[in-house]
């Protein structure tokens, strides 16, 4: 379920998952905060809480020792609460979204009309942007899933958004453009791929290699059909298997698809 | 609140099977939820619903008025987290329940089905509820359950109401559902004619997305109007 909005709810205001971050292995990092409802919130949007009488950590049958009670949630009641605060966060960003596309728009075409530049594709995003909800929660918890990762948390302290070269960081894909199921899927996929660059190191110091094969990436050929707009490519359709220690980082990242390199270099706003 | 007003509230909700302490506090609960212990009051209507089933066909709606009620006095879900949390351990022992009581069993798909209709959050049907409401009404379309014809009957029932709802959240489970319903009706022996002319409108109510032709309507409701 969606994990990362247990951790929203220690902060209401905050947008990144700061707790449950998983190590390569999968298992759960200690959380330094756990779900601790703040009495005070503090906050005016009369977004929903709870007051918590809840315990914070139990033992459960499978556990060695108390486990943060945010693992994925069994029970209904924690269920379909995560899944209403999902929809208002979802509903959140779609009007954040709007309001930002509007400006764009309104920018461009004063831009337009002075400089006569040619259309750029984003000039009518806002008025096809992705609004079914099944939709954009499925793909919303698809992100979370990348995002509530080591990985991430590193990425993101390390390279601070102005920072980011298309191509070269990892991009969250935009949940409120129109993509097809397939195409939106492997747009996550690959993201998650690129995201691994910022694995921490293991334990043992072995580098973790990804096998690219399990990954289906001979797939990958389809993407050209997804993103009509880019051009063939003569480019070995593997994508770079990210080196796992840092140094390698800025330095080569040839591999990546182009096709892959041209989507994320067009200009959208930033979602990541 | 005046006394007319209190029946309404009875008859609305169908709640004078309780006895007048508890109509009492179901009515205060609907108006002012903080002032009740809300965790029981859950517990009395799911405990009613498994055994009343003129109760569990609409207690869905007065869950959905304290949920709405208690949301709005404070930003609270003390009751619908409860009564979630009951569902979900009475669907954990739904089997047995269906041993020991046929009745109880149909009752609580009554009332599971009539839930996931009411309590819509953001007036979307409740995901978590999706698959648990699908493996109750595939339970119903097993070719045992198909010769009790109060199984049938539940299951036709539940179809009509919330089917189309369903489909939408799932389209494949749906499907899965349907076979078994074409295959109980052209296979099952012993199915009494009742059971498999609900079975038979079910097929086409859904085949008619979820509306019966006019034709098909007359064919088997017409000796009702008479």
């Amino acid at each position: 379920m969606s994990d990362w909005t247990r951790a929203k709810r220690t902060d209401p205001h905050s947008s990144k998952p700061e707790n449950r971050k998983r190590g390569i292995d999968g298992s759960l990092r200690e959380r330094e905060t756990c779900c601790r409802g703040r009495e005070n919130g503090g906050h005016t949007d009369g977004s929903y809480r709870y007051t918590e009488k809840r315990h914070a950590n139990f033992t459960t049958p499978e556990s060695t020792g108390p486990v943060s009670r945010c693992s994925r949630a069994a029970d209904w009641g924690s269920q379909v609460d995560d899944e209403d605060e999902m929809r208002r966060d979802v509903h959140r960003d779609m009007q954040r979204y709007r309001r930002r596309i509007l400006g764009a728009e309104v920018t461009q075409r004063e831009r337009k009309t002075s400089s006569g530049s040619s259309e750029s594709c984003d000039s009518r995003e806002g008025e096809n942007m992705e609004t079914d909800e099944a939709v954009l929660l499925r793909r919303q918890k698809q992100i979370n899933y990348g995002k509530n990762t080591l990985a991430y948390d590193r990425y993101t302290k390390e390279v601070p958004k102005h920072m980011r070269q298309p191509g070269v960081h990892p991009k969250t894909p935009n949940k409120f453009r129109k993509y097809s199921r397939r195409s939106w899927d492997q747009q996550i996929k690959l993201w998650k791929v690129k995201l691994h660059a910022w694995d921490p190191p293991t334990e043992d110091g072995q580098d973790k290699v990804l096998n690219i094969g399990e990954l289906g990436l001979d797939d990958v050929i389809d993407i050209e059909l997804d993103f009509p707009t880019l051009p063939d490519s003569d480019q070995k359709t593997t994508a770079s298997l990210p080196a796992h220690s840092l140094s390698l980082e800025g330095e080569d990242c040839s591999g990546t698809p182009v096709k892959v390199q041209k989507t994320e270099s067009r200009v959208e706003p930033d979602m990541a | 609140m005046l006394p007319s007003v209190m029946e309404n509230t009875t008859d609305d909700y169908k709640i004078q099977s309780f006895d007048l302490d508890t109509q009492m506090l179901l009515k205060t609960a609907l108006k002012d939820p903080s002032s009740v212990n809300l965790e029981k009051v859950s517990d009395i209507i799911m405990d009613q619903s498994l055994k009343d089933q003129v109760f569990s066909k609409e207690a869905g709606r007065i869950c959905y008025t304290i949920v709405q009620a208690e949301a709005k006095q404070n930003n609270g879900n003390v009751f619908r987290r409860n009564l979630l949390n009951r569902l979900q351990q009475e669907f954990k022992n739904r089997e047995e329940t269906r041993r020991r009581s046929l009745q109880e069993w149909v009752c609580y798909v009554t009332f599971i089905c009539n839930i996931f209709d009411y309590l819509k959050v953001n007036n979307m049907p409740m995901v978590a509820l999706v698959h648990p409401v699908y493996d109750c009404l595939i339970r119903l379309a097993q070719p045992d359950a198909l010769m009790n014809e109060e199984e049938v009957d539940c299951l036709v029932v539940q179809l009509h109401r919330i089917g189309e709802q369903l489909e939408t959240m799932n389209s494949p489970r749906m499907d899965e559902l349907f076979f078994l319903l074409r295959d109980g009706f052209l296979l099952q022996e012993g199915l009494t004619s009742m059971a498999r002319l609900l079975l038979l409108e079910i097929l086409e109510f859904r085949a008619g997305g979820w509306v019966l032709s006019s034709t098909a309507h007359k064919y088997y409701y017409s000796e009702i109007a008479d």
